[in-house]
C-alpha cells in the first residue's frame, strides 16, 4: 500500500496552468524525486496533498487518509516544507519555533537542539531581520522538528548555500534510512539525483517520465564527444549512421550516443579518421531532464 | 490523533503580536481623543446657559436703568464708571429709586455687579454684553422702538435682530442650539471611531488574507490545526480586541468625566460606548468576511477597506445634513441622504445618549440589532466559505 498516493489528480487553472491526470505512487521508507521546471504544476500538486485545494478530478491520499477530508489529522505524522519563505509576522524565530510547537502539542527540546545545530541556526532574531537562507533554514528544522514518517518538502534546498545543501541532502539520505517516507519536488536536478529512489519528470501538468534514479545512472546510453583534426575527416564522419546529439562544423567536433553494446562500433571506425580528441560525456540527469525540453520529442522511460 | 478544531493559544498569541503596534497605537489615540473630548464637552457642558439668561436679565434691566436716567437727568453713568468708582452712592441711590417706580423691578448695586461678574466668566464676556446693549439701545432710541417694556432679553434680542434683517426664527435656534450634544456625535460617528476602523482595515486584512497571500498560512496549516480553528481564533481576535479598545474609551471617559466635573452618568455611556462596540463589530465583520473570502490582500482591502472608508467619509458628510446643523446655516439638508448611506447612521448616538435619563427613545434598539445581523452574517459566510476553498499555498 503506497504511503503518498495521487490518483488521476486534474486541477485546470485555465490557460494550461494546472496539473491533467497525474497519478504518483509512493512507498514506505522511499523518497520520491519531483522534477519539473517553475510552473509545470509540482507545487499545484503538492497544494492537493497538504488539503489546501480540493481535487477538481481524482483523488489524493496520504495513508490511506483522503487528503482533504483529515488535512487536520494528516498534519500530525506529515512535516511540510512550503517553497514559499514567508514566516508569520511579528515573531522572533524562536517564538515562531514556539508557536509551532504549541499548534503541533509536541515538545522534544532535543531533537530541536539537534536539528538546530545541524543547519548551524541561531533562531534568537527576529524574523523581520533573518535573511533569505536563515529564513529557510527556520522552515527546514520547522518540517522536521516534530519527527515526522512522511515528509513534503518544496524545492528544499532553494535558498540554501551549497555547503548547507549538502547538509540537506545528507540529512535526507539519514531520514530515508531512518523508514521516513520523502516527496521531494524540486527543478535543481542535483539535489533530486543525489537522494531519490525515484524520479518522476512533469511538464505542463503532465508527467512526461517516471523512472528509477539507479536504471538512469546505469544507463545503456553513452556520449562521445569527438574533435577531428580536419575537415575532411569530420565531414565523412558526420555522414555515418550514428545518432548525432550534436555536430560542429566550426570546431570539427560532433556528439554521438550510443548504446553500450554498439560502442565497439563506433570506436572500430574511428581509426579512418585523423582524431584529435576523444571524450566520454557523463550522462547525468540534468542532460535526461533537458532532452524534454530540447528536442520536444519524448524518449520514452530509461530502462523500461 | 491530536487535532485543533476550535481554537488555537498558539495562533492567538501570533496574532496579538504581529498587530501589537497598531492595537497600541489605535488604543491611545482613542484614549486620547476621549480625554480631550471629555474636557471640551465640560467646557461647553458647564456653559449653563440659565443662569446666564437670568444675568444676562439683570445686567440689561440694571444698564436700562441707567441708560434712562442718563437721558433724564443728563448724567454720564455706565459700568465702566460703577466698576472703577469707589463711591457707589449715586448709583445706589437711581437703583432704589427706579425700584421703588416699578414693582417688577428689583435693582440694586449689588446685584448688578453680581450679574456683571457671572457674565464676565462667560465665554462671550461682559464687554460684548455692555456693547451689545448699547448698540441696541442707540437703535432702539433712533427709532423709537424701544420702550421701558422692552426689558425681557428675548424681545430685546429679536427688536434688534429684526432691525438688522435676521429672522427671530434663528434666535431661538441659537439660543436653543446644544453644542455639547454635537461634540458627542462628532466624537462617537467620527473621532473615535477613525482608530478603531483603522485597526480594523489593518488586523482584519492581517489575520487572514494577508498571510494567504504571503503564504505563510501554509506554516500554520502544516500543523494539526483545522481551518475552523484558523477562523474562529481570528474571529475570537476580531470580536476581543474592538471590545478591549472600546473599553478603554469607556472606562477613559468615565474617569475623566469623573476628574473633570466629579459626576458621570454611566448608563448613558454604558449605552453609547455599547453601540460604538456593535458598530465596530459590523464593521470589522465586512473586513474578516473579506479577508475570507479573498486570497489576494489587495482585494479584501478594496472590500473591507473600501467599504468601511466609505462609511466613514459618508458619517463625515452626513453630519451636515443633520437638522441642527442645517438649521444654523452649517450644512445641507442634502447631505442628510449620506447618513442613509452609512451604516454609521444605525449608530443612533442621539437615541442612546438618552439612556439613564427620564425619557429613553428607544429608536436605537432596531437600529442595533440590525448591526448585530450585519456582524453575525458577515462572521459566519466568511468562516464558512474560508473552509470550503481552495488556498493558493
Amino acid at each position: 500500500m503506497p504511503v503518498i498516493s495521487v490518483d488521476h489528480l486534474t486541477k485546470d487553472y485555465g490557460h494550461g496552468r494546472g496539473v491533467f491526470d497525474v497519478s504518483i505512487q509512493v512507498n514506505k521508507g522511499e523518497c520520491y524525486g519531483f522534477l519539473g521546471p517553475n510552473g509545470a504544476g509540482k507545487t499545484t500538486t503538492i497544494r492537493h496533498l497538504m488539503g489546501f485545494s480540493k481535487p477538481e478530478k481524482g483523488k489524493t491520499s496520504i495513508s490511506d487518509m483522503d487528503s482533504w477530508e483529515h488535512s487536520a489529522e494528516l498534519k500530525n505524522t506529515v512535516g511540510y516544507l512550503p517553497g514559499e519563505v514567508t514566516l508569520p509576522q511579528g515573531l522572533s524565530g524562536t517564538g515562531f519555533l514556539k508557536m509551532m510547537e504549541g499548534m503541533r502539542s509536541t515538545k522534544n527540546d532535543d531533537y530541536l537542539k539537534m536539528l538546530l545545530d545541524k543547519f548551524d541556526l541561531d533562531p534568537n532574531i527576529s524574523i523581520k531581520r533573518m535573511s533569505l537562507g536563515v529564513k529557510r533554514k527556520l522552515a527546514v528544522v520547522t518540517a522536521f522538528m516534530h519527527d515526522p514518517d512522511i515528509l513534503i518538502l518544496d524545492e528544499p534546498t532553494s535558498g540554501l548555500d551549497p555547503v548547507m545543501q549538502e547538509t540537506f541532502i545528507d540529512f535526507v539520505k539519514e531520514e530515508k534510512a531512518r523508514g521516513k517516507t520523502i516527496f521531494l519536488s524540486s527543478h535543481i536536478f542535483h539535489e533530486v539525483d543525489a537522494s531519490c529512489d525515484r524520479i518522476a519528470i512533469i511538464r505542463d501538468g503532465k508527467i512526461v517520465s517516471e523512472f528509477k534514479s539507479e536504471d538512469l545512472k546505469s544507463s545503456h546510453d553513452r556520449i562521445y564527444r569527438i574533435t577531428f583534426q580536419n575537415e575532411s575527416s569530420y565531414l565523412r564522419f558526420v555522414e555515418k549512421p550514428f545518432r548525432f546529439t550534436s555536430k560542429n562544423h566550426g570546431k570539427l567536433r560532433a556528439r554521438v550516443q550510443i548504446e553500450s553494446n554498439r560502442i565497439s562500433e563506433l570506436t572500430g571506425c574511428l581509426g579512418d579518421y585523423d582524431i584529435a580528441d576523444f571524450v566520454e560525456i557523463p550522462f547525468t540527469l540534468e542532460d535526461y531532464f533537458m532532452s524534454f525540453y530540447d528536442t520536444g520529442h519524448h524518449f520514452g522511460k530509461v530502462g523500461a | 490523533m491530536k487535532v485543533t478544531k476550535v481554537f488555537s493559544w498558539s495562533l492567538m498569541k501570533q496574532s496579538l503580536n504581529a498587530n501589537k503596534v497598531l492595537a497600541i497605537a489605535c488604543t491611545l489615540v482613542l484614549c486620547l481623543l476621549t480625554v480631550v473630548t471629555t474636557y471640551a464637552g465640560n467646557l461647553i457642558g458647564g456653559t449653563d446657559s440659565v443662569d446666564y439668561t437670568d444675568a444676562q436679565t439683570e445686567l440689561y434691566s440694571h444698564l436700562y436703568v441707567l441708560a434712562s436716567y442718563n437721558e433724564l437727568m443728563g448724567t454720564s453713568l455706565s459700568y465702566d464708571d460703577f466698576s472703577t468708582t469707589d463711591d457707589t452712592t449715586v448709583y445706589e441711590t437711581v437703583f432704589s429709586m427706579m425700584s421703588a417706580q416699578s414693582d417688577e423691578l428689583d435693582l440694586s448695586c449689588e446685584q448688578f455687579a453680581e450679574a456683571a461678574e457671572t457674565l464676565a466668566e462667560s465665554d462671550v464676556g461682559l464687554d460684548v454684553y455692555i456693547e451689545n446693549f448699547e448698540y441696541v439701545y442707540a437703535l432702539g432710541s433712533v427709532q423709537g422702538c424701544f420702550s421701558g417694556d422692552d426689558l425681557d432679553v428675548n424681545t430685546m434680542m429679536t427688536n434688534m435682530f429684526e432691525m438688522m434683517g435676521m429672522s427671530s426664527d434663528l434666535l431661538s435656534t441659537m439660543s436653543e442650539m446644544d453644542t455639547s450634544a454635537m461634540l458627542n456625535q462628532m466624537y462617537f460617528t467620527i473621532m473615535c471611531l477613525l482608530p478603531i476602523i483603522l485597526f480594523i482595515i489593518f488586523a482584519g486584512n492581517e489575520l487572514v488574507v494577508d498571510q494567504v497571500d504571503k503564504g505563510s498560512m501554509a506554516y500554520v496549516l502544516s500543523t494539526p490545526t483545522k481551518r475552523s480553528a484558523v477562523v474562529i481564533t481570528q474571529m475570537i481576535y476580531m470580536i476581543v480586541m474592538p471590545f478591549i479598545m472600546v473599553g478603554c474609551g469607556f472606562l477613559t471617559r468615565i474617569a475623566a468625566s469623573v476628574a473633570f466635573t466629579g459626576e458621570v452618568d454611566v448608563a448613558k455611556y454604558l449605552a453609547l460606548y455599547g453601540g460604538m462596540y456593535l458598530l465596530a463589530e459590523a464593521m470589522a465583520s465586512i473586513c474578516y468576511l473579506g479577508s475570507c473570502v479573498f486570497n489576494l490582500s489587495k482585494n479584501a482591502l478594496a472590500l473591507g477597506g473600501g467599504l468601511n472608508v466609505w462609511f466613514f467619509l459618508c458619517s463625515l458628510l452626513g453630519m451636515f445634513g443633520f437638522e441642527t446643523m442645517v438649521s444654523m446655516g452649517m450644512g445641507a439638508e442634502m447631505l442628510g441622504v449620506f447618513n442613509n448611506l452609512t451604516i454609521v447612521g444605525l449608530f443612533d448616538v442621539e437615541a442612546l445618549g438618552t439612556v439613564g435619563s427620564g425619557a429613553v427613545d428607544y429608536a436605537f434598539v432596531p437600529k442595533l440589532i440590525a448591526l448585530a445581523v450585519i456582524a453575525v452574517v458577515c462572521y459566519a459566510v466568511g468562516a464558512v466559505r474560508f473552509q470550503k476553498k481552495d488556498l493558493p499555498l
